[in-house]
């Protein structure tokens, strides 16, 4: 009867270890995700003063936004963001650059140039390495909040007070990366 | 239908004229496979007789007629040979620099075993390795080669030994238009390798997890698995992974795809050989026609899989 009991109690424990572990994982999983995020998103920003110094000379008309560009870049790498500002900050940089993407066709010099052709081509990769991370976050907070939320293991992240995290949404008109296709 | 009318007017102008040769020598393989059957037949007949009747005639006949198959068939599989290679350096040849004269084919060269096992794409050790039929070339900016293969591992119990087959059919590498670093497995749902259990856990051989992704009809199809997460959403883009559905409409369930070393692997197995004449059945229009859509298949891959979109680093 005893033996039986004890035996029990070890099943029983190992499945609470087992539940506890699973639930750290998944929770690590999100921050491994978002830290995964935040090194491709400093890889895009270390692209943006290579860009400005390679276009400035050719695309006056653009000048505004360069500046805008390198600024935004500045707020960004300085910190002291709420997340929401880094967000919309973000957005901006993505809107910057497609204005500049879009009217390089202006610029048949720009066109021609080996050194924007190679930038470009940096930029679209780090651009869908930055949509990759950010899917894998989504994809880890999916993955979190259903353990969170399925019996047993809800009961275990009740107690371990795990709270829902947030998905990373973007817009519709940012959903689209700013990518040219040298093919044409 | 442009490129199947064009087939059409190159077998009729230049490929039925170089067919004749090759027909009537594969008349003459047939007819040494007919007679070594016939006599084979009909020296079973004589040691059935002799059996019976114990007469020592029906004996000799036996003997003189197992002399006779075993020299028809040896002259059977010399003749066949020589038409298979003759058929595969001249007609198969030709088909091959239709299609695209910088493509290169070599009858008798295969992918190596090296290059197979670096997909990583089967588990099982291989104790057989054979293959044919070897095409490389470039399609635009996409540099790719393909051959037949077939590889077997042994089970040996006692004195018998019996192969099982991993891999039979076409296997193919091309260059991709990204840079990875890490390994990425995409398995057609069917795949015999994954078992209950390997569905099931979310882990898989060498350190590889299992990547959920959000196109729910390639989740019905496919199971992917990756030792980098981000990297494999970063090759499964949503695009590529409706492609790799619509891929999988024209080939069929069963092939399966490795990302590895910057490279794609595809291996879609085939039961039949895949530039192999027909010995007892002309080769006709229909039957060159496959030949010339098995490399088409092969383009297919590179153009639905968009291989030739580079507009990342990787030139």
């Amino acid at each position: 009867m005893i033996g039986t009991l004890i035996v029990i109690v070890i099943i029983l424990l190992i499945v609470l270890v087992w539940m506890f572990n699973s639930l750290i994982q998944k929770k690590n999983a999100i921050d491994n995700a978002f830290f995964s995020m935040d090194v491709m998103l400093k890889k895009r920003y270390d692209l943006i003063p290579q860009l400005v110094d390679t276009v400035k000379g050719y695309m006056q008309h653009e000048r505004e936004t360069l500046i805008q560009l390198t600024e935004m870049r500045q707020r960004l790498i300085s910190g002291n963001l709420s997340p929401n500002e880094r967000v919309e900050i973000d957005n901006k940089i993505n809107d910057a650059l497609q204005a500049v993407f879009i009217n390089f066709e202006n610029y048949p010099q720009l066109k021609a140039s080996e050194n924007f052709l190679h930038l470009q081509r940096s930029i679209n990769e780090t651009e869908e390495q930055l949509a990759s991370s950010r899917r894998f976050y989504n994809a880890a907070v999916n993955e979190y909040h259903n353990a969170i939320e399925m019996f047993p293991t809800s009961l275990m992240a009740l107690w371990m007070g795990l709270k829902h995290k947030t998905f990373f949404s973007i817009a519709d008109e940012h959903k689209q990366t700013p990518v040219i296709n040298f093919n044409n | 239908m442009a490129a199947a009318k064009n087939f059409g007017e190159f077998y009729q102008t230049e490929l039925a004229q170089q067919l004749l040769p090759f027909e009537n020598l594969r008349k003459k393989v047939a007819r040494s496979g007919f007679i070594g059957f016939g006599l084979a037949f009909l020296a079973i007949v004589f040691f059935a007789i002799a059996q019976t009747s114990g007469s020592p005639v029906f004996f000799v006949f036996f003997f003189i007629f197992l002399l006779a198959t075993i020299i028809f068939i040896v002259i059977y599989y010399n003749r066949k040979k020589d038409y298979v290679a003759g058929f595969k350096e001249n007609v198969v040849h030709s088909i091959i620099k239709f299609i695209d004269p910088n493509l290169h084919y070599d009858p008798y060269g295969h992918i190596s075993k090296n290059d197979y096992e670096r997909s990583g794409l089967f588990l099982n050790h291989v104790d057989r390795f054979n293959g044919d039929d070897r095409v490389e070339g470039w399609r635009d900016k996409t540099v790719f080669c393909f051959s037949e293969l077939h590889t077997e591992y042994k089970v040996s119990a006692g004195k018998s030994t019996t192969w099982h087959t991993i891999f039979k059919g076409l296997f193919f590498i091309g260059d991709f238009n990204k840079h990875f670093h890490g390994r990425t497995y995409v398995y057609s749902e069917s795949n015999p390798q994954l078992g209950f259990f390997t569905k099931m856990f979310s882990s898989f051989a060498g350190n590889l997890e299992k990547v959920n992704l959000e196109s729910v009809e390639f989740e019905k199809r496919f199971i992917v698995y990756s030792n980098d997460q981000v990297e494999a959403r970063y090759i499964l883009t949503p695009s590529f992974m409706d492609r790799l559905v619509k891929l999988q409409d024209l080939m069929g369930d069963e092939a399966s795809y490795s990302f590895v070393d910057t490279n794609i692997y595809v291996a879609v197995p085939i039961q039949d050989a895949l530039f192999e004449p027909s010995v007892f059945s002309p080769n006709n229009y229909d039957k060159l026609g496959d030949y010339y859509n098995t490399v088409h298949i092969i383009f297919d891959i590179i153009d639905e899989l968009n291989l030739n979109l580079r507009i990342w680093t990787k030139e």
